[in-house]
């Protein structure tokens, strides 16, 4: 049995290395891009809960494309367009604010003294919502701005739905 | 020498020392097979890094050509659409007002920062090139609310105080979408087309370019190639 610790411990490296091997298999997706089509994303959440006629505050959580930004709520300059949520009007459901982050400053590398303040990745938006008892379906949309490193999109909303329980 | 040790083993020893050479045997093979192993987990692993460096090589090779010949429209070599826009002060003006001229047709908006950049060159280039038979018309992708006349109002004002900051003194006209479809659906800005004095395209660019790609088209444009 002296031989059965040394060898066993052999073993484990030696699967531990193959593990860790990149093995000559399928190539793994490109990552796309979103030239042209939807520079941002809606995350989650698609449900709450929340306490009913109580101001609460839900986070709702976004992603801009890879290699893309959007304009903050707060852009530099008044010519740009602020990203925006928009909330339909429902009843028994009232959103009465919305906090948007700070945007980050960015420049372009062919304007690399225009600072702009823009949202990359992932951003979160907190919204104060408060319901009535019972099941509420919150619909509205983000409206943007995107650009990549040369190129600019026209304004564009997506929608956004929150189905929210109150009790 | 060994000999009267060896017959001098009791039986029992003798089994214990066969089982003992079969569990070397089966440890040799245990390690070898565990070389083996790491053998070949480290040539999958180099295999693996020469596959990647291969097609990024390979991506590389054909990138270089594209930068070369730049993007090539699908409208290259085919007629202009025709059209017809307002300019800022309601004045018609079509595409065929321009037969004979090299026209850059570009198309911008007011909260597009790499539109800012191209304006100085354009303006230097309109400048250079207008012995020649050169024009620009700058076509405005800003949404204009056609059925709001107090937003349609304020709309046109902001695009004017653009138009106004950045001096472009060449024609300026608006509603840019309602021509973009015929364009092949101008969805990123900046985008030019330029076409030469038969009204034929000879070239799109698409995002902003360096200005001597502009230049280069223009000339194009202007039949000098």
């Amino acid at each position: 049995m002296r031989f059965c610790k040394p060898v066993a411990a052999a073993l484990f490296f030696v699967a531990s290395v193959a593990a860790h091997a990149q093995f000559p298999t399928a190539d793994k997706p490109q990552q796309s891009s979103a030239r042209g089509g939807d520079s941002v994303r809606y995350l989650f959440p698609e449900q709450v809960t929340i306490p009913a006629k109580k101001a609460s505050l839900v986070e709702l959580h976004f992603r801009v494309a890879d290699g893309m930004h959007i304009n903050s709520h707060a852009p530099h300059s008044k010519l740009l367009i602020p990203t925006n949520l928009i909330v339909a009007e429902r009843p028994g459901v009232n959103v009465s604010a919305v906090d948007f982050p700070a945007g980050a400053d960015f420049s372009f590398s062919f304007s690399p003294k225009e600072k702009l303040s823009v949202y990359a990745g992932e951003f979160i938006l907190k919204a104060m919502i408060t319901a009535q008892a019972g099941q509420h379906l919150l619909e509205g949309g983000l409206r943007y701005q995107a650009c990549d490193s040369n190129s600019c999109y026209p304004p564009k909303t997506i929608p956004v739905a929150l189905n929210i329980t109150a009790k | 020498m060994l000999s009267p040790k060896s017959k001098g083993i009791p039986s029992g020893n003798k089994e214990g020392l066969i089982t003992s050479v079969k569990r070397n045997y089966l440890v040799l093979f245990l390690i070898l097979a565990s070389l083996a192993l790491m053998f070949w987990a480290g040539w999958a692993n180099f295999e693996s890094r020469r596959q990647q460096a291969a097609r990024i090589k390979a991506q590389h090779m054909a990138l270089e050509p594209e930068a070369e010949n730049a993007y090539v429209s699908p409208l290259q070599g085919k007629p202009a659409p025709a059209f017809t826009l307002n300019d800022l002060s309601g004045k018609k003006i079509s595409l065929a007002d321009y037969k004979g001229k090299a026209v850059l047709l570009n198309f911008w908006a007011t909260w597009c920062a790499p539109c800012k950049v191209e304006i100085p060159w354009f303006l230097k280039l309109r400048e250079q090139y207008a012995g020649q038979g050169f024009e620009i018309i700058g076509v405005s992708s800003d949404d204009l609310d056609k059925d709001d006349k107090a937003q349609l109002f304020q709309q046109k004002a902001e695009i004017s105080k653009f138009v106004e900051q950045q001096k472009m003194t060449y024609p300026v006209l608006i509603d840019g979408e309602a021509i973009s479809r015929p364009y092949g659906g101008v969805d990123s800005l900046p985008t030019s087309f330029f076409i030469d004095r038969q009204g034929t395209v000879v070239a799109q660019t698409v995002g902003l370019v360096p200005r001597d790609e502009i230049e280069a088209d223009i000339k194009k444009a202007l039949g000098g190639n």
